[in-house]
């Protein structure tokens, strides 16, 4: 008993602001796309069945399970995933709000944690603790960052406002 | 603060004092590998891709006891793609090790639903998982013993046990422990009221968010495995034992890992496959398991059933402590024998006379069962501190008025060269008292009353906990600090980053020792090749055994550093100082010279010198103390337990960096709320199979149900330890549990001896009262 091979398609997309293009076979996951075909790696896998949340990615704004999302799926789409986090202008104010607030042990939810709230803080400017806790519901972290994860996103969503209060003229 | 005069427990010299005020340890630095992390840079095992890299898959046996009639490899062998593969036939007599215990690698008789039968490595994935399917193995089926109930009936079917070497009889472990101090019966006797408990505790799984991955690469000569370790040189040692390889000849690199909790503190059973077929492949292999296989395959906590018996007088004087405990050790207990015996702290938290312990490890048709977080502290302080809440209830007493009555001063062991014999320091008193004080314990019958609310009720309780931690032998835990003639710095040392802190906490001490920056201060860690050896990070072991062979190699380079320099000022090196980034004369800063000036003056390439941790002192015991203070509210209709706040204070002596301790307090909180709350094994009693091996189902706390935790930490010093740090990593899990089912008992006014307490099992205990009461 030998398996047909699986057929290849071609996905071209936006990835961290960049058009990629690479050719997956059909049953392809977003995540082992990025993983394995781009070399993204900061998409962790922890569970392959949209249960742990540590492969969450943003796609077209929203924060999605990237191991329950067919590449093909991505087609035409725009993908973020945490390497695309920091800019030109350094690091996210949620990067800087983690590492300052202690929101990261072993790190492996990390970079899903943080595409989760991205999502968040895109959609919305003032979340309430209740909003934080509810955008991060899917991401299992074991090392029992979520207290700091709550004050980090806080700390991070004013920060947001300000930069963006002093961007306006 | 000034650095506390030291009986730092260091081979040879201890290092001088400092002179000065000390300016890092005390400071909350971030840590440093965070920005890795948040970046998406940090690289683990599970993202190590090499050249030519081969990947496995692993075969399993589908029941929990059975015997392989035959098995044939040869369809999957002729498989194209496929590079090696790896069974019973071919592996006969091989033995994997973990903690240098030998198991079996491919037993002809199987223990457990989930075990290993065969390895496959191939060109992919799909390749290797299409080998599995071809490989055809007849099974001879044999009745299971899934609990220690069955396992200890006379005619119960025998394990066949992955610690081969262990002594046993029929299922049960030997030796069967019976430790006793004073005269139990007497004891009893004495008693005006006697209480009595049984508890039941579940397994624990640890639910590492990163799944077990092994890149192994063979190179003819020499074996390097990437991987996630809490322990390198662990892993070093059982492997080259394991594949008959000199110790120079395996290379373990771990520079992130996933989560750990105990489950990989050796060599896991992945590394030992994926070694082995990289080695018949002679290309790098990669295994990585399923989430399902980690919760088959891997060494989770002791499940146990103990019947506790407590005897005081009228005034709460305690005259009797009796526990009998049942350890489900599943196919094979992963540590070492005398591990059963951390159980003693049921007789030490408490001043009583009269004791008597006995522990009885069963083996069952089940996974494997080994370390976690606290490993065997939760249970002893979960039995302990519900029976003495029950006692208290039965002598009409205040719980804390009750623990307040018995503290024990010092050790009480059970022989007669302990008897009596001081802690390095213990401040459990002044942890209660905070946690009391924090919770509003002397008002919680009025909050309680107050609370209560059509279907919901209030409660509040309270733990204390002690923890054998501070040390192990053999003690031989080494580090380099070697700093050159450019200046820098570097720390050179064997530990793993588990995500406790430790590549941030070591940097710490070296640069406080050297009166420079931490920033300055480079590690090489997580590395077999250009370290000694070094312990695991579990058994919260890294700053207590770490710390002071970090301290004394700092010191040592800053002496020669001072040799150095003394000359230039015309002064006795004795009279120099470092600080600053500089070193100078003392009380005169500017007579002096900066850390990169004196450094210039190293003659060769670099000035090198190793600290060497020296072994616990047998005149004086170290131990972790604390204590843990929960609200929660009920909801008696559908039995749902709501924890609103914990308050964890934690006897730590001094913090070398308090935001990192907070952040274990955190964490332990969280898994603490997991095991006490929701996380069950659900085990098919007909095939043993596992039937919530997810995520989903195996329910780990999520931000949702995470409450308030409050951090109110005790301090003070203890010249043992490195800046008076003593451990933290564990500690902060094991009252969360016994404060939680206090706390429904508080509420419910009767207290649920199993955990977790599910919604389920929380309504069933209240429809079953509510019977008894109406009959």
């Amino acid at each position: 008993m030998s398996r047909q091979l699986p057929r290849v398609k071609r996905v071209a997309f936006t990835v961290n602001g960049q058009a990629r293009s690479i050719e997956v076979a059909g049953r392809r996951t977003l995540a082992e796309a990025l993983r394995y075909d781009l070399g993204l790696t900061g998409t962790k896998v922890g569970c392959n069945r949209a249960e742990c949340g540590s492969c969450t990615v943003v796609l077209d704004g929203r924060a999605v399970f990237a191991c329950t999302v067919l590449a093909v799926e991505a087609s035409g789409r725009d993908v973020r995933t945490v390497e695309g986090l920091a800019g030109p202008e350094g690091l996210h104010p949620l990067q800087e709000a983690f590492i300052e607030h202690d929101a990261v042990q072993c790190g492996i939810c990390i970079p899903g944690i943080l595409m989760s709230l991205t999502a968040l803080l895109d959609a919305t400017a003032s979340p309430s603790e209740d909003d934080v806790r509810q955008a991060v519901a899917g991401n299992l972290c074991r090392c029992g960052t979520y207290p700091n994860t709550v004050k980090a996103t806080l700390a991070a969503a004013e920060q947001l406002r300000a930069r963006r209060a002093g961007a306006t003229p | 603060m000034k650095p506390p005069a030291g009986r730092l427990l260091v081979e040879g010299e201890p290092p001088p004092a400092l002179e000065r005020d000390l300016a890092v340890i005390g400071r909350s630095v971030n840590r440093r590998d965070a920005l890795e992390k948040v970046t998406g840079q940090a690289e683990y095992s599970s993202d190590i891709a090499l050249p030519g890299m081969l990947h496995a898959k692993i075969l399993r046996c589908p029941h929990a006891h059975a015997r392989i009639r035959r098995i044939d490899t040869s369809r999957a062998e002729a498989l194209p793609g496929v590079r090696a593969v790896i069974g019973p036939d071919n592996m006969a007599g091989w033995h994997t090790y973990w903690y240098m215990i030998a198991q079996p690698a491919f037993p002809t008789e199987i223990a457990y639903a989930g075990q290993e039968v065969a390895a496959v490595a191939a060109e992919s994935v799909d390749i290797a998982l299409e080998a599995l399917r071809l490989i055809e193995v007849e099974y001879e089926i044999l009745p299971a013993a899934l609990t220690p109930r069955d396992a200890m009936k006379p005619n119960a079917p025998l394990v066949p046990i992955l610690d081969v070497e262990r002594p046993r009889e029929g299922n049960v472990q030997q030796p069967v422990y019976v430790r006793e101090r004073g005269d139990l019966e007497r004891g009893v006797a004495d008693a005006d009221v006697v209480s009595v408990s049984r508890f039941n505790l579940p397994t624990q799984y640890h639910v590492d968010i990163q799944t077990r991955c092994c890149v192994a690469s063979w190179d003819g000569d020499r074996l390097t495995i990437h991987e996630a370790s809490q322990g390198v040189w662990n892993v070093k040692r059982e492997l080259a034992k394991s594949l008959g390889l000199s110790e120079e000849q395996v290379r373990v690199v771990v520079k992130h890992m996933g989560g750990g909790f105990g489950s990989k503190a050796g060599a896991q059973r992945v590394v030992h496959y994926a070694a082995r077929l990289s080695m018949l492949a002679g290309r790098p292999v990669r295994l990585e398991l399923t989430r399902p296989e980690e919760f088959l395959s891997h060494p989770r906590r002791y499940a146990a059933e103990v019947t506790m018996r407590l005897g005081a007088r009228h005034d709460g004087t305690l005259t009797a402590i009796d526990a009998d405990i049942v350890l489900d050790i599943g196919s094979g207990s992963l540590y070492a024998g005398r591990y059963a015996l951390t159980l003693h702290q049921i007789s030490e938290l408490y001043q009583c006379a009269n004791v008597r312990v006995r522990i009885r490890a069963v083996y069952t048709n089940t996974g494997p069962t080994g370390p976690q977080r606290g490993v065997l502290d939760p249970i002893a302080t979960f039995c302990t501190e519900s029976a003495m809440d029950d006692l208290a209830g039965l002598l009409g007493l205040d719980p804390l008025v009750l623990r307040e009555k018995n503290h024990a001063e010092r050790f009480q062991g059970f022989d007669a060269g302990t008897a009596s014999l001081p802690y390095s320091s213990k401040r459990l008193d002044q942890c209660l008292a905070t946690v009391a004080e924090v919770i509003g314990w002397a008002e919680r019958d009025e909050k309680r009353d107050a609370a209560r609310r059509g279907c919901l009720r209030r409660g509040i309780g309270l733990a204390a906990y002690c923890l054998e931690r501070g040390g192990y032998a053999p003690f031989s835990a080494k580090a380099d600090v070697v700093a050159r003639p450019d200046g820098t710095v570097e720390l050179l040392a064997g530990i793993v980053e588990i995500g406790g802190g430790q590549t941030t906490i070591l940097p710490m001490i070296v640069a406080e020792e050297l009166g420079v920056l931490p920033e300055r201060i480079r590690i090489h860690h997580g590395d077999t090749d250009g370290t000694h050896y070094a312990p695991s990070s579990h058994a919260s072991r890294i700053t207590s055994e770490m710390g002071p062979a970090v301290l004394q190699a700092a010191s040592l380079v800053r002496q020669r550093l001072f040799e150095l320099v003394a000359p230039r000022l015309e002064v006795s090196p004795h009279d120099l100082v470092a600080g600053g980034g500089r070193i100078h004369v003392r009380g005169a800063e500017t007579r002096g010279v900066t850390f990169d000036e004196a450094c210039a003056l190293i003659e060769g390439d670099e000035f090198r010198a190793t600290g060497s941790r020296a072994p616990n002192p047998d005149d004086v015991i170290f131990r972790g103390f604390g204590a843990h203070a929960v609200e929660v509210e009920v909801d008696v209709e559908t039995g749902e337990v709501r924890v609103l706040r914990v308050v964890s204070s934690h006897d730590i002596g001094r913090a070398i960096n308090p935001k990192l301790v907070e952040s274990q307090q955190l964490g332990g909180a969280v898994m603490g709320l997991g095991y006490g709350l929701y996380e069950e094994a659900e085990l098919d009693r007909k095939t043993g199979m596992l039937l919530n091996a997810d995520v989903h189902q195996y329910r780990v706390p999520t931000s949702l149900e995470t409450p308030t935790i409050e951090a109110r930490n005790v301090e003070g010093e203890d010249a043992f330890y490195p800046y008076s740090a003593k451990p933290v990593g564990e500690a902060p899990l094991v009252g969360v549990m016994p404060a939680v089912r206090n706390a429904v008992r508080h509420a419910l006014g009767f207290g649920i001896n199993e955990l977790p307490l599910t919604a389920a099992r929380v309504l069933e205990a209240i429809s079953s009262r509510r019977g008894a009461d109406a009959r």
